[in-house]
């Protein structure tokens, strides 16, 4: 009785469910969800997204900066602190002298007053206490009374740096550069994606649709540039001189020319496989009802493209899009791997991975750290590139 | 048939010809000319000699007329003088070529072993753990940066465990041993650069095996074969496989057409006497000659393989027509 | 993934364990690593210094420097000068004419006596404008070669003009002319067909090829030089049985391959400072058996200073620039102190190098100084610590060739120092051949630019001081004064010593020259290089010049004890 009452729920429930007409992206959302591993890869990228947009707060928070360089503690282990040069150190204070004079000078004379350092002059007193090491250092700033000494403990602070992930060749902090190289790698990907996509939209409808002369000029140079080898054409035109290109400062100037120089180039090279995909699916478009429906009613050529066309190449064009961040961020890592990409000082994981490969004896944290957020990323978004694809993909095969 | 064959061939060779304008043109685009390389930080050279060698290297010439002159001794068989090495560019070629085949070619084995059997499982085990085991091992192989794979094979293999040299192509002046011992030898230096090409590799090959597996699978000549009682593997292997290898085949043959310039920045990581690190080596010291003819037998490759997969799909498939 | 972390867990556990002993040499035979490229071994076309340093091995010159500094022969019996007679002016003395005599038993690989024939040879061969020499004027300063035909191994050099450098003819190499006069007689009209066709070229192993301790067995071009001794040689046998040059180009598999035993030695072109300092604590506490070399060198690194730059017009600011650096500092603790702080563009190693007070401007570093001469400019400190001057910032634009770790360091290390006086200093980095090929030449580099020039003992400083040679337009920037220095002054005086006998008058010259540079302050001089390589202890009698004739002019004195 029980089970038969049970049985009868199930399939009523099922009834139900299979009369409510689930809206297209409900169904997708759905079938995507199904994919774990393109849940969690989206999870990941997510996770680095916001670790790029919140780069100055951690910056800001942590007090690190990725140019910051102190010769004196390079290539130092994960987890250590360093310390200022005895220099860097002095100079905050003559800094700090020069902006807050009175407040320096009550400190001098306490420190004078109650004889807790050894004073040759009593204008040096500060710069003394300073070169003291750190623990003795605390001990006489804490012993301090007036108010300005919470300025002080401040500057102090600033000497001593915890290195996460220690530091690289330039005494430089290694986590914070990967920071901010999560910033301009992730950017890079992203940016030459969605503008290679625009452009293979572009050309690839506009070359399917109109077909004849068109199509056969614009499929021949995608073959063109598709036979060419990647990474050598790459290298070369990464070591294009601007100046030597006519026109090339109007889309790039000096400031952001090595971030800008290296999109348009993987762009340039990247945008045919877009292109190839567009134009196969509209020309499948091309002869469908709807399109001849639009045509007949006297529709133009770019209402179709825009209205009638486009919408339904967006699918796959967004799995291509996820696709080709990853495969970007992989070419931007060879080039900067190369010395060719992202020129120092700005941090990119390529070009962290640089000049890390000549002290691979001596450091070897410094080539597999970036090599890793590299993997982790690319992953992930070739993950969600799979999932985005089984989810749209009426054919794609259920697990 | 013919015809389109002949036109193909036409089209073909007008590409080449108009891609090797635009990559001469590139490769004046960028700065510096040999000549500045030679004589960089050598305060020694007087500017006669500056001008002397550019009007010998003809640099002082416009670059249509440069390039004109490339073709004029590219036809008559002749590849060129390579600027950095001072030898002609046929003798370094030849034996660099070789090696990189036997890189390429021995990764591309060693990946289809591999990569063959595990996406017919996993296809065949599709939605099961050991599916998603073997999807994560490929995805991690299209996503990892060879090069990165290479300088940590480095770290482990040589920094490390000292088992592996950390580069090179052969042990050099190793003297009277036999052709085993050399070929032994050889391998041992192909190891870690088989390994980081082969990965990424075996990432491209299993994705494509799974589902091509999956879509043979699902054939309704699957259903019928097991109908008729056939054994499970003679399914798999005669019926499913088979029909999975044609689409299998084209991916192969289109990666064999890379072959050439695939392997680049790994023979640089490795300092493997291959092409891929010579034609990096060219680019970056201006090396005309070298990274032209380079650039073309890489060009002409892929078209010529893309021509010939053109062909066999014709030859293969009924429903393709040529006009 | 989780495979690979393991993996480098594991082997992270591993490395713990003490490095596998390295094999001891054997067999008298040495394995040099060297990291640069090498092209074809003509010695008359080859520019890399890796050729030289393997063209020394297989080739000898009349003259060479040696380790210690001083001229040396060869080929040649003795050294020509007016002193000892060998050498006199013309009749118009605007020649010299020096008598060469080679020893009687130099000989080729193929026994063929090295006579005046070949070194005739070579000097048409180089004058051919159809044979890409790089340094022309290294021959071309020879107007003629003449000799009695009794006497083939007594030549008499006609010099074109009398400078006092005649006698330094390390790069006239001898051709042999019976091997190479019928190629050049075949090829020599076309545009490079020489050099194409060339024997070196060609046939690289045959040995009448070469005149120096070793010969050729098996070239490698990108990879690796096989060289075993020649009999014919005129000095005596070397020690070592074989030597074999391995081109490895990335600078962490050497050492990699050092550790392996894969190579024994690491040469000169090997190792970068950076990485021989670690290395040198390595061999320390691992207690290896190598000894670490540093050898102060006379590559002078500096900052060119741009004088159109409006800032840097004023002299007061250049020497501000100066005095505000630490630059016992900077070589303590970045080099271990292991290179020199550069006073001005000649090396302690040069003859002409002096630090007397007397004779040049000294610039000791000074805080005090340098802030004097900023405020006397005009330049005033400011609350946010800069200094401005009618509402202008006191910044400067610091350049560099990028991804040199050794410059980068530097750069910052300087950038600090000056920001502590109050100049804001802007670093912009390029690659190599950006920055040689377009910036410095054409002075696109703001304020400084930082490199080095790599010359030899003795070099007169014409070619990166003279106002003629200031890389313009109607040059084709083929010029080395980078900075835009004029000076008539330096102009005469850079001609004067060119032509100046003397030894005492030469260097007082050079000394005026250097009293104007460390007055004027073209350049910032920063610190001499060092040349680094490894020895095995085993290997004795191994030197390291510091300049550019490589040590393998000595080779034959080399031992594997």
């Amino acid at each position: 009785m029980t089970t038969a009452v049970i049985s009868n729920q199930v399939s009523q429930k099922q009834i139900s469910d299979a009369e409510k007409i689930l809206p297209m992206w409900k169904i997708i959302f759905s079938q995507f969800v199904e994919h774990r591993m393109a849940v969690a890869g989206l999870i990941i990228i997510c996770f680095y997204v916001a670790i790029a947009l919140s780069a100055p707060l951690i910056k800001k928070i942590t007090g690190l900066d990725p140019e910051k360089q102190n010769p004196l503690s390079r290539y130092q282990k994960m987890m250590t602190t360093s310390q200022a040069s005895s220099s860097q150190k002095e100079d905050a204070i003559t800094l700090f002298i020069q902006n807050q004079p009175d407040q320096a000078k009550t400190l001098q004379d306490e420190i004078v007053a109650k004889n807790l350092i050894q004073v040759v002059r009593s204008e040096d007193a500060l710069f003394d206490l300073v070169n003291k090491d750190s623990i003795e250092m605390k001990k006489v700033i804490s012993q301090l009374e007036a108010p300005a000494k919470a300025e002080l403990i401040k500057i102090t602070k600033s000497f001593e740096v915890f290195h996460l992930f220690g530091t690289d060749e330039l005494g430089r902090d290694v986590f914070i550069r990967l920071v901010y190289g999560t910033r301009v790698s992730m950017g890079v990907g992203v940016l030459v994606a969605i503008a290679s996509a625009l452009i293979g939209l572009l050309i690839g409808s506009f070359s399917g649709y109109h077909g004849g002369i068109v199509d056969t000029a614009l499929m021949r140079v995608t073959d063109a540039l598709l036979s060419l080898p990647t990474t050598p054409i790459l290298i070369v035109v990464a070591a294009v001189d601007l100046d030597k290109v006519p026109g090339a400062r109007l889309i790039v100037s000096t400031s952001n020319e090595n971030i800008m120089k290296l999109v348009v180039i993987l762009v340039l090279f990247s945008w045919m496989q877009a292109a190839r995909l567009v134009r196969a699916s509209v020309l499948s478009l091309r002869e469908r009802e709807f399109i001849l429906a639009a045509k007949t009613m006297g529709a133009k050529d770019t209402t179709i493209i825009f209205r009638h066309l486009f919408p339904n190449v967006i699918a796959p064009l967004l799995v291509s899009v996820t696709l080709g961040v990853g495969n970007s961020i992989l070419y931007e890592a060879a080039l900067s791997f190369l010395g060719l990409g992202i020129q120092p000082p700005t941090p990119s994981w390529g070009n962290m991975l640089f000049n890390a490969q000549e002290l691979i004896t001596e450091a070897p944290f410094l080539a597999i750290l970036p090599g890793l957020q590299i993997l982790f990323v690319v992953m992930s978004f070739n993950y969600l590139g799979d999932g985005l694809q089984d989810a749209i993909d009426p054919k794609a095969i259920r697990r | 048939m013919t015809s389109f064959i002949l036109r193909r061939l036409f089209q073909t060779l007008v590409v080449i010809v108009l891609l090797s304008y635009f990559c001469y043109t590139l490769m004046t685009l960028m700065p510096g000319d040999p000549v500045e390389l030679m004589i960089q930080s050598n305060p020694k050279i007087t500017s006669e000699d500056v001008t002397r060698l550019r009007q010998l290297y003809g640099l002082d010439q416009p670059t249509y007329v440069r390039y004109f002159n490339w073709v004029k001794t590219i036809a008559q068989g002749d590849l060129g003088y390579s600027r950095t090495y001072r030898v002609p560019v046929s003798e370094i070629m030849g034996p660099k070529l070789i090696n990189t085949m036997v890189l390429s070619i021995s990764s591309m084995i060693l990946s289809l072993l591999i990569a063959i059997p595990l996406g017919v499982i996993a296809a065949l085990r599709a939605g099961t753990r050991w599916d998603y085991l073997v999807n994560f091992f490929a995805f991690a192989g299209i996503s990892i940066p060879s090069f990165w794979l290479g300088i940590v094979l480095i770290i482990i293999f040589a920094v490390l465990l000292h088992i592996l040299p950390a580069g090179g192509t052969f042990t050099v002046g190793l003297e009277n041993i036999t052709t085993f011992q050399m070929l032994l030898d050889r391998a041992k230096y192909l190891i870690l650069p088989v390994l980081s090409l082969a990965y990424m590799e075996i990432g491209i090959f299993l994705r494509f095996t799974r589902s091509a597996m999956l879509e043979a699978m699902r054939n309704d000549y699957i259903r019928t074969a097991k109908a008729k009682g056939l054994s499970y593997w003679t399914v798999v292997w005669g019926h499913g496989f088979r029909n999975a290898l044609l689409p299998l085949i084209t991916v192969i043959t289109m990666s064999f057409a890379h072959v050439f310039a695939g392997a680049t920045i790994s023979e640089t990581v490795f300092a493997y006497q291959g092409v891929g690190k010579l034609v990096y080596d060219s680019i970056i010291s201006n090396d005309f000659n070298v990274a032209m003819v380079s650039f073309m037998i890489s060009v002409t490759m892929v078209l010529v393989f893309n021509l010939i997969a053109d062909i066999l799909y014709g030859v293969a498939d009924p429903r393709i027509t040529y006009k | 993934m989780k495979k690979i972390t393991l993996g480098l867990i594991s082997s992270f556990a591993i490395a713990l364990l003490p490095f596998q002993s390295i094999a001891a040499l054997n067999n008298g035979e040495l394995k040099i690593g060297i990291t640069q490229e090498f092209e074809n071994l003509n010695p008359l076309i080859m520019t890399m210094s890796a050729t030289t340093y393997i063209y020394s091995m297989v080739g000898r010159s009349l003259v060479t420097l040696d380790a210690d500094g001083r001229w040396v022969t060869q080929l040649a019996k003795q050294i020509p000068s007016l002193e000892n007679g060998q050498a006199k002016f013309s009749t118009d003395k605007k020649q010299i004419i020096a008598i060469w005599e080679i020893l009687e038993n130099a000989k080729w690989g193929d026994g063929k006596p090295i006579t005046c024939e070949d070194f005739k040879f070579s000097l048409e061969v180089a004058s051919n404008p159809n044979v890409s020499v790089g340094e022309k004027e290294t021959f071309t300063q020879v107007k003629a070669i003449e000799w009695d035909p009794k006497n083939p191994k007594k030549c008499t050099f006609t010099y074109e003009k009398a400078r006092w450098d005649f006698y330094q003819l390390t790069g006239f190499k001898p051709l042999p002319k019976h091997i190479e006069e019928p190629v050049y007689k075949k090829y020599g009209s076309q545009k490079e067909g020489y050099e194409k066709n060339s024997n070196y070229n060609k046939n690289p192993t045959l040995e009448g090829l070469y005149n120096g301790p070793y010969k050729i067995a098996e070239v490698k071009l990108g990879s690796h030089v096989t060289l075993i001794p020649n009999p014919q040689f005129y000095g005596k046998q070397p020690h070592i049985k074989k030597v074999i040059v391995k081109l490895i180009p990335n600078t962490g598999t050497l050492e990699a391959n050092l550790r392996s035993g894969t190579i024994d030695t690491v040469s000169s072109l090997g190792f970068t400072f950076d990485q021989a300092i670690a290395f040198e604590k390595k061999v320390k506490s691992e207690n290896l058996p190598f000894e670490v070399m540093f050898k102060p060198s006379i590559t002078y690194e500096h900052i060119d200073l741009n004088l159109e730059n409006p800032i840097l017009k004023d002299v007061r600011v250049r020497k501000a620039l100066v005095y505000a650096i630490n630059r016992e500092e900077l070589v303590q603790a970045l080099f271990d102190g292991k290179q020199q702080v550069a006073i001005h563009n000649i090396a302690p190693l040069d003859p002409w190098y002096t630090a007397d007070p007397k004779k040049i401007t000294l610039y000791p570093y000074s805080k005090r100084e340098a802030s004097r001469l900023l405020d006397e400019a005009g330049w005033k400190l400011e609350k946010d610590g800069l200094r401005y001057k009618d509402g202008k910032k006191l910044s400067l634009l610091f350049m560099t060739t990028a991804g040199n770790k050794n410059r980068e360091t530097v750069q910052t290390f300087l950038q600090g120092q000056w920001k502590a006086v109050g100049i804001e200093v802007n670093i912009k980095n390029e690659p190599a051949r950006v920055f040689f090929g377009e910036t410095t030449k054409k002075r696109k580099f703001g304020a400084m630019a930082m490199y080095a020039w790599v010359s030899s003992p003795e070099n007169n400083p014409k070619s990166t001081l003279h106002s003629s040679n200031i890389p313009s337009e109607k040059n084709g920037y083929s010029g080395q004064n980078n900075m835009g220095y004029v000076n008539k002054k330096v102009d005469e005086l850079c001609e004067k010593i060119e032509t100046e006998f003397n030894p005492k008058t030469r260097t007082d010259l050079v000394h005026q020259v250097l009293k104007y540079y460390t007055d004027e302050v073209p350049v910032i001089p920063l610190y001499y290089r060092s040349d680094v390589a490894v020895r095995p202890t085993q290997l004795t009698n191994f030197r390291l010049p510091g300049h550019q004739h490589a040590e393998t002019n000595e080779i034959e004195n080399w031992d594997i004890k």
